[in-house]
């Protein structure tokens, strides 16, 4: 049996521009392809990291009081002791920000008095003695706040007195004290009063501020009443239970206390707002791969039926000289392999430089080879499949065809 | 001669009814991507008061930290906001046409008939100018004078939507509610007004909607009331006081002014520097000098409006893009050559090269036309199907969701890309079959 390599590219020398045409469309498709589908990788596992909290089964009661002399110490307490007391709910914290809501309080905190050792940027929420259930994390080490630690909201903006205790993420202590252990140890306020982290909870994700990058897991948990900074309560049910409760929730707090108004929403909610351009990215995206896909192979296939119906008279002569069946098929299916090889050479060196481009320009991760590896194969697959079909009907091609001459 | 040639290229089409859809499939597509990713990015950089926008100027001082400066990563850049004796001073200047000062409050609304809970709103703490300085459309009555602003008077203007929740859309211009448990009088209701980006106050978020109630600047200081909106203090002090907030360094206040032309943007240059001279040898002000007045074209992009997800999805169209052309290309190559002995009856008949290359060129217009035409009415669905997933908040009236609709702009870039294609696609296929030596085809076969 006679693969012959060798006809078959001298034939494609001889008009080079068509089948180069394929080729780079080809190695278009290989680069834009690949970096897309390494994007939506990317998305998916940045709204697939865990939160850490029970997102699922949360949601906020904002509380805004409007009326001068409105008893906040009261209406929080009445309104604690019904939250607590209904069936289903598991916790109920005070908050002065919702989770992931991009909104929330920022502080500076030190290692070393005076300012002195790098500054610390802390993502804080001023909560209760149920925070940690409220927020459904894990202590890791440490302890949960005492009633008695809670302190009176603050009424003066900028106060700038910190809290005497926090509990804060297994990040946030790696990052303050990366080489001893960060439970029992200090840190100084902006003021110089020192912050002993009484606790350390699994890493979980703030409001989600991200002034700088990699610092959204940065939390701290401060025990204090919130009132200036915003109010609201965060309450955790059982699962399944969310809605209903929150429409139960919503009923009797916006009718318990005229003095102020009340906003429930999901943190579910929240959390949707916040990856909402990540997921429009990989709704995109994946549409843009499956049309380079269509595209790709619809192209191939349009124009490998158009070549064979327009060779019908080398095939038949062919044919006719002695060439099987088989060997018409190979034929094609030989050169539609050639043409993709140089494509995917052409289009590994495009993919690599676009990834290069992309992570120059915005700071994208360089492409992982697996994607490139995984395309070519999907590319030499794609392409032997949209060339079968018209490779079948150029065996059909009888070999009288030869000796006609229309 | 046109019509000629389009009577070819439709017995053309006739010829490959196959191929032809293909082509079409290609082009439509690929100009559908790119629209759709066009018009959200027009979308997103657009500037909604363009007619004006280069005499209207953001007002800020680098009176920040002198260990670090406010934004670490573009450090020649001023904070946005001022502190509020900073900007009740550079109020105090009669070089602007109009000056703007604001922050937003939270205020519950009570007391209007249609009302059965009481409902939180952001206001907007605002000077007078701002209506005007901004070309706020009025549904009913005006803003308030600036001797409101100095009392302060009561007065109050509702936007479109609360007036229609409040008071069913009449006109409330008179009526008194409650804000905050206090009475304030409706000077005026605004009209429809929506403008994408919020420019005007881009601290909180970019495309979040207008505010729901205006009162006037003067309250900051009677309320003894914290704002809602961005706080940005540096200073390690302790304030115990609202009237030492006041006092303090802490940004709060967001200022605008209306400098007609360069001179007056030199004057008001020259008087914001000279103030900070002042302030300097007085110990306040520890940064480098760096007073900037920036027009609105130039704060859209400072403030980052345009992300990088915006950019990156319209270059990786365009790759889409160039991927469909040279598909079609390569279909209209093999078509082309194909057909040479028509083409080679015609040279043989007196056409010169030229007319055959037109000829193909109408050919290859005639089907960017229809792949055009076909590729906005998939962008138009493409857009609704954008829109269905920002969809996410109910209660959030416009916002980006509304900025993604099919628009003249969109038509624009569909034409504009129809020309592109054609000639990316046709001009060497069509070159090719005009260089071609047709005259073999003439012999017998």
């Amino acid at each position: 049996m006679n693969f012959g390599i060798r006809p078959i590219l001298s034939v494609l020398i001889r008009s080079p521009v068509g089948p180069l045409l394929v080729a780079i469309e080809m190695a278009i498709a290989l680069a834009v392809g690949v970096n897309a589908a390494y994007i939506v990788h990317q998305r998916i596992e940045k709204v697939a990291r865990p939160t850490g909290i029970d997102d699922a089964n949360q949601f906020v009661v904002y509380s805004v009081s409007f009326i001068d002399g409105f008893n906040y110490d009261d209406s929080v307490q009445e309104d604690l002791a019904y939250l607590r007391g209904l069936p289903g709910i598991v916790a109920v914290s005070v908050t002065n920000a919702a989770p992931f809501s991009q909104d929330g309080n920022i502080t500076s905190v030190w290692t070393k008095p005076d300012h002195k050792g790098p500054e610390q940027y802390v993502n804080y929420f001023e909560m209760d003695e149920h925070a940690i259930q409220a927020l459904g994390t894990r202590l890791l080490a440490g302890r949960a706040f005492h009633r008695e630690e809670i302190l009176p909201p603050v009424t003066e903006r900028n106060a700038n007195d910190f809290v005497p205790e926090i509990i804060i993420t297994e990040s946030l202590a790696k990052a303050l004290f990366p080489h001893r252990k960060a439970l029992g140890a200090t840190v100084y306020d902006a003021l110089n009063n020192p912050v002993t982290i009484v606790g350390i909870t699994h890493d979980m994700i703030g409001s989600a501020f991200s002034r700088y990058p990699g610092d959204e897991t940065f939390v701290a948990l401060a025990p204090r009443m919130p009132l200036l900074y915003g109010f609201a309560y965060l309450v955790r049910t059982k699962p399944g239970r969310r809605d209903a409760l929150m429409r139960i929730v919503e009923q009797h707090l916006s009718a318990s206390n005229l003095g102020r108004t009340i906003r429930l929403r999901s943190v579910e909610f929240f959390k949707n707002k916040l990856y909402l351009t990540d997921r429009v990215m990989q709704v995109f995206l994946v549409a843009v791969d499956v049309l380079l896909f269509a595209i790709t192979s619809v192209g191939i296939f349009a124009l490998s039926m158009f070549n064979v119906s327009s060779r019908t008279r080398q095939i038949g002569v062919r044919r006719a000289l002695g060439a099987r069946r088989k060997d018409i098929f190979l034929y094609f299916m030989i050169e539609i392999a050639l043409i993709t090889s140089v494509g995917v050479v052409f289009g590994c060196m495009l993919a690599i430089e676009l990834s290069y481009w992309l992570s120059a320009h915005y700071g994208l991760p360089r492409l992982d080879l697996h994607y490139l590896v995984t395309g070519v194969l999907a590319l030499w697959i794609l392409g032997q499949f949209a060339v079968y079909a018209p490779a079948r009907e150029a065996t059909t091609v009888p070999p009288s065809v030869a000796t006609r001459t229309v | 001669m046109i019509n000629y040639y389009v009577r070819l290229a439709l017995k053309s089409f006739q010829r490959t009814p196959a191929l032809t859809l293909v082509i079409l499939f290609s082009i439509s597509i690929g100009i559908a991507v790119c629209v759709v990713t066009l018009t959200l990015y027009h979308a997103v950089s657009s500037n909604p008061i363009w007619w004006k926008s280069a005499r209207l100027y953001v007002v800020t001082m680098d009176s920040w930290d002198p260990k670090q400066p406010y934004d670490t990563t573009r450090p020649s850049l001023p904070p946005p906001l001022l502190s509020y004796r900073d900007a009740k001073y550079l109020l105090g200047s009669t070089i602007p046409e109009r000056k703007v000062a604001m922050y937003r409050m939270k205020g519950v609304i009570t007391g209007a008939p249609r009302q059965s809970i009481p409902d939180a709103i952001m206001t907007r703490v605002t000077t007078s100018d701002f209506f005007s300085m901004f070309d706020v459309p009025f549904l009913y009555g005006s803003g308030w004078s600036s001797e409101a602003d100095l009392s302060p008077l009561p007065l109050i203007v509702l936007s479109r939507a609360q007036n229609d929740a409040l008071f069913g859309g009449i006109n409330s211009v008179g009526r008194v509610i409650r804000w905050n448990d206090r009475d304030f009088r409706i000077v005026g209701v605004l009209d429809r007004w929506f403008p994408q980006p919020k420019f005007y106050d881009l601290t909180s978020s970019a495309f979040g909607a207008p505010e729901d109630a205006y009162i006037p600047f003067g309250w900051a200081i009677a309320l003894k009331k914290y704002p809602a909106s961005t706080v940005d203090c540096w200073r390690m002090e302790t304030l115990k006081s609202f009237e030492q907030f006041l006092s303090s360094d802490c940004l709060w206040i967001h200022m605008w002014v209306e400098l007609p032309n360069i001179a007056k943007r030199q004057q008001m240059q020259a008087f914001i520097d000279s103030y900070w001279d002042e302030q300097h040898r007085a110990g306040r002000f520890p940064r480098a000098r760096n007073n900037q007045l920036i027009d609105v074209s130039h704060w859209l992009v400072d403030q980052r409006v345009v992300s990088d997800d915006d950019r990156m999805l319209v270059e990786l169209a365009f790759a889409f893009l160039a991927s469909c052309i040279i598909t079609t290309a390569g279909i209209l190559l093999a078509k082309f050559l194909k057909s040479s002995p028509i083409s080679g009856i015609r040279r043989a008949l007196g056409a010169s090269r030229l007319q055959i290359f037109l000829q193909h060129l109408v050919e290859v217009c005639l089907l960017c036309i229809c792949g055009a035409t076909f590729g906005i009415a998939l962008s138009g669905l493409g857009l609704w199907a954008l829109s269905l997933l920002f969809r996410i908040d109910p209660t959030n009236v416009g916002g980006y969701q509304a900025l993604i609709h099919l628009d003249m702009a969109s038509i624009g870039y569909a034409v504009a890309l129809a020309v592109l294609t054609t000639l990316a696609a046709g001009i060497y296929p069509a070159w090719r079959i005009c260089t071609a030596p047709l005259a073999v085809y003439l012999k017998g076969q």
